[in-house]
């Protein structure tokens, strides 16, 4: 229990919850109830030994931060990509910056389901698949289609003067 | 040297309910007359002694200025919310206030904290168990609403201590009412539970993994509970009267009590029978001082017209702990009702077309809440504990920010224990103090959530401005209590840490209320 507490620090939520970082969303937790089992602070409650509940609490608090993180897609996705980066150290408790930046991804998310009219989002997607592949025409026509389902959207408004300008840049150069 | 022994104990808003483990089952413990719920009722005698429970509440209308009811849905507020002005309304005992805007209880000239009044109940409680066991009690889980925020937890806890029992776990209700449904039973299941109680309502959502019970979302509503169906059949009984007669009975206290008490038992009636004849001779005079009685019919028809709304409201609770958990009705294999309003027809009726499921049948609304905080009183002193509770946080944790905004820390629903880290700085040469003050509730704005308390830091190194760094870490422990430390980062070194602002008990006044709660006799009166 000492030991673990002392290499807690280093470890990441994988090793915490003692899984594969390829571990299935299933595997997450049936590994969470297996270090319950062992770690719960209820199983260590009866001795007296003020100590030894503290170590346990610390250990535990960890196994449900990971088990709280590795369960939700996004936040996984976001802390798998840290850890493997260059700052793993900085990086192994996902932090509140990493939930603001988090909540960006989000947002980025939806804006892009943005639209009142499902057939003006339906268009506006696929133009921004157009536009993502630099298929400028089309992306253009759909987003005139789009606008006609809601004239005022500044979103979709925005987009299209974007690949408007892109259409006339292409022009020039041939 | 006898086994420790511990009791699990239901705190109601109306009713409580205490339990212990016996032969390796939880048994409801009644009292001298047989009775299994009490009433959550504290009457102050002329003698200076304390009537509790059944006995008390008969005093409601007979000596109403000194007998407290439905405490708990004071503990833990501050004095100028919401509730504690709807509760001076309505209630015929004074309510006062204390310093750090808390709220105190008026009576005979002596004023009661609502740790001091929910201390009473658990003494009795306590008493209750010595008298059945023969022996000594000071260990309890005592329950309380999963919805509750820190300070009634806190305040929760306090009680007991006052009470002189050591509060081995506050428990969440619903929590503790699928661990009686599922220690044993080697289940893995979902599991709804659905707890209408006489002041609160609270939604927990369960997945029992053989011996882990894992809370995957809880929501709730502190302002709805069976009370609330009273009060439409009390304006409805009211409203009549007033057409006929041209008097409100509103205005008397006397009459308030009345009214209260009949349109408790019609509620109760209507559920049981289909129908309640609602009689009460005498209940004022006119001008003309004739004595006027309250007569009405009212009709499972009439009476699920004044509550339907109600009953919806829960729903919208019922759809956030669902979303919450990525659930849907269809996913879930057992609904446990808990709560004696989950009794009415109409509730029961209204669960099963929201579940698509009826409920579970074969356990006591009234008293499973009791039976779980055994099974986890028994479960925290027994060295072979094989059962394993991980609850949720139900509120966001939050920090105050500038402009009156504040930030988020920890989620609502995050598994608990958990901690999480901030590091905060100076913003002054020469500083030697920083304050934070910490929220919980769902909106961006402080005023909108509950206070917790104002924590200081001092102790740091001292320098110039953004040079100390202080690292502070908020934690919700497995009673969902919020704790704050705080370390020098630098240094490693623990800062001091004083909370102010907290309508909290310090522990001085503990320690003078545990006094004052010894010397308070308990009454004798045969039921």
């Amino acid at each position: 229990m000492e030991g673990l507490c002392r290499t807690l620090p280093q470890m990441d939520y994988f090793q915490i919850l003692r899984l594969s970082a390829t571990a299935a969303p299933e595997e997450i937790k049936t590994a969470f109830y297996k270090q319950s089992r062992g770690f719960h602070p209820d199983r260590f409650f009866h001795l007296n030994d003020p100590l030894l509940r503290t170590r346990v609490n610390e250990i535990y608090k960890r196994i449900t931060e990971a088990y709280y993180v590795l369960r939700d897609e996004t936040k996984r996705r976001k802390y798998v990509a840290d850890i493997g980066g260059p700052d793993r150290a900085q990086k192994l408790r996902f932090t509140e910056a990493d939930e603001v930046q988090n909540r960006q991804a989000v947002k980025k998310e939806r804006e892009e389901e943005v639209g009142l009219h499902p057939k003006g989002r339906q268009f506006f997607q696929t133009a921004l698949r157009d536009a993502a592949a630099e298929r400028w025409t089309v992306a253009e026509r759909n987003l005139k289609t789009a606008l006609t389902y809601e004239p005022s959207n500044p979103r979709y408004r925005e987009k299209l003067v974007e690949v408007q300008q892109h259409l006339k840049s292409d022009m020039k150069i041939r | 040297m006898s086994e420790e022994i511990a009791i699990g104990i239901d705190l109601g808003t109306s009713y409580s309910c205490v339990s212990v483990m016996q032969n390796g089952k939880p048994v409801v413990i009644p009292n001298e007359w047989g009775e299994e719920t009490h009433a959550s009722c504290v009457s102050f005698l002329e003698d200076g002694s304390v009537l509790v429970g059944n006995a008390a509440k008969r005093n409601i209308i007979t000596r109403a200025e000194s007998t407290v009811y439905s405490a708990k849905r004071l503990i833990g507020r501050y004095y100028f919310s919401d509730e504690v002005k709807k509760a001076q309304a309505v209630m015929p005992y004074r309510i006062v206030e204390g310093s750090n805007n808390s709220v105190r209880i008026s009576i005979h000239d002596r004023q009661y904290s609502l740790p001091e009044i929910s201390a009473l109940v658990l003494k009795e409680m306590k008493a209750v168990a010595e008298v059945y066991l023969g022996r000594e009690v000071t260990q309890a889980v005592v329950t309380v609403p999963a919805y509750f925020n820190d300070n009634q937890r806190q305040a929760t806890k306090d009680a007991g201590r006052i009470a002189g029992l050591e509060i081995l776990r506050i428990l969440n209700e619903p929590t503790a009412a699928a661990l009686a449904y599922g220690v044993g039973r080697d289940v893995n299941q979902k599991v709804v539970v659905y707890d209408l109680g006489g002041g609160t309502f609270d939604v927990s959502i369960l997945e029992i993994g053989r011996d882990v019970f894992e809370v995957l979302s809880t929501a709730g509503d502190t302002y709805l509970g069976g009370d609330d169906f009273d009060d439409r059949i009390m304006t409805w009984l009211a409203d009549d009267f007033q057409a006929k007669h041209g008097l409100d009975l509103r205005q008397n206290r006397y009459c308030l009590q009345m009214l209260k008490e009949v349109s408790e038992k019609a509620k109760i009636d209507v559920g049981m029978k289909g129908s309640a004849q609602i009689l009460c001779e005498g209940i004022c005079q006119d001008t003309a001082r004739r004595v006027l009685d309250l007569k009405a019919i009212i009709t499972a028809e009439t009476f699920n017209r004044m509550v339907m709304d109600l009953v919806q409201r829960t729903f919208k609770v019922c759809d956030e702990a669902l979303q919450s958990a990525r659930l849907t009705a269809a996913d879930l294999d057992a609904v446990i009702l808990v709560g004696g309003p989950t009794r009415l027809p109409i509730v029961r009726n209204s669960v099963t077309h929201y579940f698509q499921k009826g409920p579970l049948e074969g356990i006591n609304p009234d008293q499973v809440v009791s039976m779980g905080a055994a099974l986890q009183a028994h479960a925290l002193l027994d060295e072979a504990t094989s059962t394993f509770l991980v609850d949720v946080t139900p509120l966001s944790l939050r920090i105050g920010t500038v402009g009156g905004y504040t930030e988020k820390i920890i989620d609502k629903n995050t598994p608990v224990p958990i901690d999480k880290g901030k590091t905060f700085t100076t913003s002054r040469d020469g500083q030697e103090k920083v304050k934070i003050r910490v929220y919980q509730g769902e909106s961006n704005r402080a005023d909108e959530c509950e206070m917790l308390g104002e924590f200081e830091f001092s102790g740091f190194r001292v320098g110039f401005r953004g040079e100390a760094r202080i690292a502070v870490t908020f934690e919700i422990d497995t009673n969902g209590i919020v704790n704050v430390s705080a370390a020098d980062l630098e240094t490693g070194q623990r800062t001091t840490t004083t909370i102010s602002l907290s309508s909290g008990l310090s522990e001085a006044d503990i320690q003078r209320s545990q006094q004052a709660n010894r010397s308070l006799p308990r009454a004798r009166t045969a039921s």
